[in-house]
């Protein structure tokens, strides 16, 4: 039997995936994102129901508690997206400086 | 046409002299303004400068990178880099476009370490520059005697080649990784270099290697 939390977070991460098909079908995420994160959430709700399963994947690895290997994945993943974000804005700001670039070049021509 | 691209961010007080002493040594003053909030447009025009204005400030290598897309429109045949704020000696220019023409190499980068004119802070020259060396040669694999000089000259072969991407100081060492991708001939030439301010800092030089870094993950 499932307690209340349990309930409640796989619900949240059904909505999670509804979201997801939502997003990619007004192609805000492509398809690799898509499934990246429709992974992510099953995952999710996977280790919500049976949460034995991250206990005995902690014990094979050498992990002392599956809570722990949860938080050890979640910082290197939060680590990893934030790094993605890091160069995603500098690339913004690389074509950002090509406008400003031309908008400057296109001023003088004017003139 | 010998183009000099002066990069400049509220440099009001000094740039007009500056585009004044360039006009006996090269045929043309562009000054790319990168958004400065005080007078540097103007005084530049006024001293007979082509000026072009960033409406956003996007940091040195960008508006060098902008002065380099105006030459290569303009049919530039050598092109100088020089700061704006007058820490370059006018005087290094006609010998430095001798010696890249005479040992016909693509590109020119002053060094403040083949002769002793330039008087450079203790903890820049023994700690900060000797980093940034390594950091150069790790990044761009060339050995120089200086690092981050802002003073260069490029001929037109160097200048259809090298697209600066780095928008801010990492520049001055994308363009020695450029040099060395492009299999371009250069050669060092002593530059005296007098400091009105520090130039970069410690965090500024931890600042240049995070953008290398994060540059090479950019498509």
């Amino acid at each position: 039997m499932l307690a209340i939390f349990q309930i409640l977070l796989v619900l949240f991460c059904i909505f999670a995936i509804v979201g997801v098909l939502k997003r990619k079908e007004d192609n805000l995420l492509g398809p690799k994102g898509a499934l990246f994160w429709i992974f992510f959430w099953v995952a999710v709700a996977i280790v919500v129901v049976w949460p034995n399963i991250v206990q005995r994947l902690a014990d094979y690895i050498g992990i002392g508690r599956g809570v722990d290997l949860v938080t050890y994945l979640s910082i290197s993943a939060i680590f990893y997206l934030l790094f993605k974000l890091h160069v995603k804005m500098e690339s913004l700001k690389r074509d950002f400086t090509k406008v400003i670039r031309q908008d400057s070049l296109d001023q003088l021509k004017k003139k | 046409m010998f183009l000099a691209i002066v990069p400049a961010y509220n440099e009001e007080k000094r740039i007009g002299s500056v585009v004044q002493s360039l006009f006996e040594h090269v045929d043309k003053v562009l000054v790319v303004d990168d958004c400065s909030e005080d007078n540097t447009f103007e005084e530049s025009k006024k001293a007979g400068a082509v000026v072009l204005h960033h409406k956003i400030n996007c940091g040195q290598g960008a508006a060098l990178e902008t002065g380099h897309e105006y030459a290569r429109r303009n049919k530039a045949e050598y092109v100088l880099h020089f700061d704006g704020d007058g820490q370059f000696d006018t005087n290094d220019i006609i010998p430095a476009l001798q010696k890249i023409k005479e040992k016909k190499a693509d590109v020119l980068l002053g060094s403040r370490f083949l002769d002793n004119r330039s008087k450079i802070p203790w903890f820049k020259k023994y700690i900060l520059l000797p980093v940034a060396q390594q950091v150069g040669r790790v990044f761009g694999g060339l050995k120089l005697t200086d690092a981050h000089n802002g003073f260069r000259i490029l001929n037109i072969n160097a200048l259809k080649k090298i697209r600066i991407t780095q928008d801010r100081m990492a520049h001055a060492s994308q363009i020695p990784e450029l040099i060395q991708k492009y299999n371009l001939n250069y050669v060092e030439f002593p530059v005296k270099v007098t400091y009105h301010e520090y130039g970069q800092c410690t965090v500024g030089g931890l600042r240049i290697m995070r953008d290398l870094i994060i540059g090479k993950f950019i498509k």
